[in-house]
């Protein structure tokens, strides 16, 4: 449990010190107190891993010695464990492209993402519904900051995204004090064995899950999030699509699979899931005829979180605890490859000069190690043997087949396979046009292609170790 | 696990073309001849490790490895004897098809890239040959679609990018499809390894109805690649690209891989057994003769070369899925030696297609006349192929549809015959006038569209010249030494005495 502390602190006070430090650092510095600290807090996150992994159980903390039901009381299971990993790991390879790279990127850019990262780690580590909110607000206004970053022209979009992410924390908060209120309990664990299928509880339920849904830009409250990632600094872009919005679904997770009653959970899965099927669907769609790359890579968000979407709504509907492991495989693989996809997108789109689908015409020849690490990242999406995404895929079509009465939903997996080979192959496509190459604009910065490589590489190198991420979210020693 | 040289082999057979393949992608375009070398390193220990391959299976050695993948699937490699026959033939086609491409590609841009990927598709097809199970076979089959479509739209005209799009939606649809079948498999059966005979045998009863649907959902994945009518769309479209790529993906790669991958699902996964108790086989063997008949209609109506060419593969591909469905030991012959003797004889053709439109920019057949007096030895390579395809004895192709058709009576189905003897005709209506256009019409009047190396010794670019040549030669040789234990002949017997217990 102390590693994961220090995993979580290590970012907090490096941010901390940043802040403090004001102007005295060189932006070159600070990047690189950054990247060492966020090594440090990979390497606690990891020895944190094998300390869940060994144990087999949850291991409680309460902060400060106080007794259960007054103290903050964090958790730490292998599952939080490997999210604190994936958080320091996409921290760190986003963070080499922001500091290697020649477009750079400001200088509050590293404090900010020290507090995204300490956030990020407070929430999978939470284990109380009143301190997943303050994670949840702290991870929303820093991620709005971020997305500002990008100058006056992302102003809008990211006043939007505070407005929006100010109303969901505001319905989700209406939601924990009806908990409150109603049972005078707020310990996630505390509360499962109380709750009762009320109109209390619905309601509660209710306003936290669309809360939670809009911060995750689940369909159909996923109308904030291309404006709001397409603008931002493609580093920026990155970790909010990557990582930020999986926060709000892992509350929405703990919620449903245990606080919610399970008759409600029962009630509300086919919903989720059905939800995710339409968001496959219609994120892909939207992503196909989208007109500019990172609007696109937006989309494919939207659309991927479907499958996270739908893995929740049938674990629910089931209630088949296991398949959380397919939600949490879609999550990593999902958050590799789309850090891949921001980076050769934005790494191209400096390149070529251009924000439009259209103008990657040629690109396998002018930016040959973007296109790469973009089709590459993308076969993840599509969930061809042996990526990331394929693994979740697979997990996922397990129980969906061994079942004849669930054989429908498999046309979710099916539709949402061919819809992203449908955008994924509509930009390798136009790479291909020899015919009017559009020219490079400037030199491209070999280093920010060949790092944007690197997060697709990952994905795909999940494969290998699949059976081992498969056993250690099964939970159980390993 | 130990390591030692069994297990190790047959991943050294696919580094063997992936090394390259990444080593090209790094090598400038002017560095004309490392790429030749590396090319031609590949090739070669390839080669020498697909003999020791060769040599250790039939003295009965195990050559198996595996890793760690998914829960109740491990990534399986492992040669056997049904794994050498496609290994065979795509390592020695691969070298003709290399230095075919070296010379069809002189002086024109983007060749790094294009060997680059031209080695990783060798190697996938290899992967495909040597995968052990269900997943493994999945995972090269799909990286196999990945690598060919830069081949593909390799040229990067408006109608190489339409092709390769329709390319795309066909194999990663059936990609999808397939997968959904093999995880239907898996979730009643596990992915174990295959086995001559199935594995499937016990659960025939208690499961029928799903393992119909597996069956369906797999030959559907499959016949996309294989080109079974109505999933044969793409190949003809697919003609858009640069001639050594539509020969590879003809007779080696693509197609092969569905066939072979037919192969592997009716005999190792369901086994005969299986296939029969769940009456599978009839209708796979209508699909397969609906196919053939279908097609060979198809290719008389084109008037470009390689297009009927292309519709010609359609129906010949057919006769390996035919001879499966069969399910009888002798017509099991003639289908797993078809899988050689029509990747020989297609491929032979495909050259010569490409040299008649490198040399005298020929590409529709009404442009053929008089062609055998300017390029003798390709028209006579392409006399070899035409005539094999048709089933001349002593060429390959007349061994296979023998076997067929001895196979086919018998089980007692005889109007297999009436396919086999239909399609003969329809082959011979349609390369015939080929033939005779370009050895008894005179040139045409004006001269020839192009006239390449027109003066010099031999009547194109040796590169060029050399390797339908070789596999011509190939053609009738194992024609005509069919009855030697190393023909593809005699290994198809050796393979068919192990899948039917013999």
């Amino acid at each position: 449990m102390n590693f994961a502390l220090l995993s979580l602190a290590i970012p907090l006070f490096c941010g901390l010190l940043l802040l403090l430090s004001g102007r005295a650092l060189r932006t070159r510095t600070t990047g690189f107190i950054v990247i060492v600290s966020t090594v440090a807090s990979l390497v606690a996150a990891w020895f944190a891993l094998q300390e869940a992994a060994a144990a087999g159980a949850d291991i409680m903390l309460n902060l400060g010695g106080w007794e259960t039901g007054l103290a903050i009381r964090l958790r730490l299971s292998s599952l939080s464990a490997l999210l604190l990993v994936f958080t320091a790991l996409m921290h760190l390879l986003i963070g080499l492209y922001a500091g290697l790279s020649r477009d750079g990127i400001k200088r509050d850019y590293w404090a900010l993402s020290c507090f995204l990262h300490g956030s990020l780690a407070a929430l999978w580590l939470s284990a109380d519904l009143f301190n997943l909110y303050i994670t949840l607000e702290l991870l929303g206004l820093t991620a709005v900051a971020m997305v500002a970053l990008a100058g006056p022209k992302a102003y809008k979009p990211a006043a939007n995204y505070l407005i929006l992410s100010l109303a969901a924390s505001l319905f989700y908060l209406l939601g924990v004090a009806l908990l409150y209120g109603r049972y005078g309990e707020l310990d996630v664990l505390l509360l499962a064995p109380r709750t009762q299928a009320d109109v209390i509880t619905r309601l509660a339920l209710l306003l936290m899950t669309t809360g939670l849904m809009l911060k995750a830009a689940l369909w159909p409250l996923h109308l904030w999030l291309p404006p709001a990632h397409a603008s931002a600094p493609t580093a920026v872009s990155a970790l909010l699509s990557g990582l930020v919005v999986k926060g709000p679904l892992f509350i929405l997770w703990v919620l449903w699979s245990e606080v919610a009653p399970p008759t409600l959970a029962q009630q509300i899965g086919p919903v989720l899931a059905i939800a995710g099927m339409i968001a496959l669907t219609a994120g892909g769609l939207s992503a196909m005829r989208s007109p500019h790359i990172k609007t696109l890579v937006a989309y494919s968000t939207v659309a991927q979180l479907g499958y996270a979407l739908m893995a929740l709504g049938l674990l629910l509907t089931w209630q088949l605890p296991q398949m959380h492991i397919a939600l949490w495989l879609f999550v990593i693989a999902h958050g590799l490859a789309k850090a891949s996809l921001f980076l050769a997108a934005g790494e191209m789109q400096s390149s070529l000069g251009t924000k439009r689908v259209d103008g990657l015409r040629g690109a396998t020849q002018t930016v040959p190690v973007a296109m790469f690490a973009f089709a590459v990242a993308g076969g993840s999406l599509i969930g061809l043997p042996p990526s990331g995404g394929f693994l979740a895929k697979w997990v996922l079509l397990e129980p969906i087949l061994s079942e004849p009465g669930n054989w429908p939903w498999a046309m979710g997996v099916l539709l949402g396979t061919l819809v992203s080979a449908a955008y994924i192959f509509r930009i390798v496509a136009i790479s291909f046009d020899r015919a009017q190459i559009n020219p490079l604009d400037i030199n491209p910065d070999r280093v920010g292609h060949w790092l944007a490589l690197l997060p697709a590489l990952m994905v795909w190198g999940m494969a290998l170790s699949g059976e081992w991420l498969i056993r250690l979210l099964a939970g159980g020693p390993v | 696990m130990t390591l030692s040289w069994t297990t190790l082999l047959p991943v050294l057979i696919i580094l063997s073309s992936l090394i390259p393949g990444l080593l090209i992608f790094a090598t400038p375009e002017a560095a004309a001849r490392r790429r030749i070398i590396l090319n031609m390193t590949g090739v070669t220990v390839k080669l020498l490790l697909v003999a020791l391959m060769l040599a250790g299976v039939s003295r009965g050695f195990e050559f198996r490895f595996a890793i760690a993948f998914l829960p109740g699937a491990e990534l399986v490699l492992r040669g056997d004897a049904l794994a050498l026959q496609f290994i065979a033939l795509s390592s020695v086609l691969w070298l003709m098809t290399t230095i075919y491409a070296i010379g069809y590609l002189e002086n024109s841009p983007l060749r790094s890239r294009f060997f680059g990927y031209f080695s990783l598709c060798v190697s996938a097809t290899v992967g495909v040959a040597l995968a052990g199970n269900m997943i493994t076979f999945l995972l090269f089959y799909e990286l196999l679609t990945l690598a060919t479509f830069p081949l593909v739209v390799h040229r990067g005209t408006p109608e190489a990018l339409r092709a390769g799009r329709v390319y795309l939606a066909y194999t990663l649809g059936g990609g999808t499809v397939l997968l959904m079948g093999i995880a239907l498999l898996h979730s009643i059966a596990g992915t174990p390894d295959f086995v001559p005979g199935g594995y499937l045998t016990s659960l025939a009863d208690e499961h029928a109805l799903s393992l119909r649907i597996a069956f369906g959902l797999m030959i559907v994945g499959l016949g996309v690649k294989a080109a079974l009518v109505p999933l044969h769309g793409w190949l003809p479209q697919a003609m858009v690209a640069p001639a050594p790529v539509s020969a590879l993906l003809h007779a080696v790669a693509v197609v092969k891989a569905g066939a072979f991958g037919i192969i592997r699902v009716v005999y190792d996964v369901y086994g005969i057994e299986a296939t029969t108790l769940l009456s599978l086989t009839r209708p796979l063997a209508w699909l397969a003769a609906v196919t053939i008949i279908f097609a060979s209609v198809r290719a008389l109506q084109q008037q470009d070369i390689k297009r009927r060419l292309a519709y010609s593969t359609v129906s010949q591909v057919s006769y390996i899925t035919l001879g499966v469905s069969l399910v009888g030991p002798i017509a099991a012959v003639g289908a797993i030696v078809h899988l050689v003797h029509q990747g020989l004889m297609k491929i032979t053709l495909f050259f010569c297609a490409g040299n008649f439109a490198e040399t005298l920019g020929i590409h529709k057949i009404q442009e053929m006349d008089g062609l055998g007096r300017r390029m003798p030895w390709s028209m006579a390579a392409f006399t070899v192929g035409a005539l094999g395809m048709i089933g001349v004895p002593p060429i390959a192709g007349f061994i296979s549809k023998w076997y067929l058709a001895t196979g086919a009576l018998e089980v007692n189905q005889d109007w297999v015959l009436l396919v086999l003897a239909g399609s003969s005709l329809l082959n011979a209506a349609y390369f015939l006038p080929l033939l005779y256009r370009g050895w008894f019409r005179a040139p045409p009047a004006g001269g020839w569209h192009e006239n390449n190396f027109a003066g010099q010794r031999l009547e194109t670019h040796w590169m060029l010249l050399l390797p339908p040549l070789v596999t011509a030669l190939l053609s009738i040789l194992v024609g005509v030494f069919a009855g030697s234990i190393f023909s593809p002949l005699g290994w198809s017997q050796f393979i068919v005495n192990r899948e039917f217990g013999l």
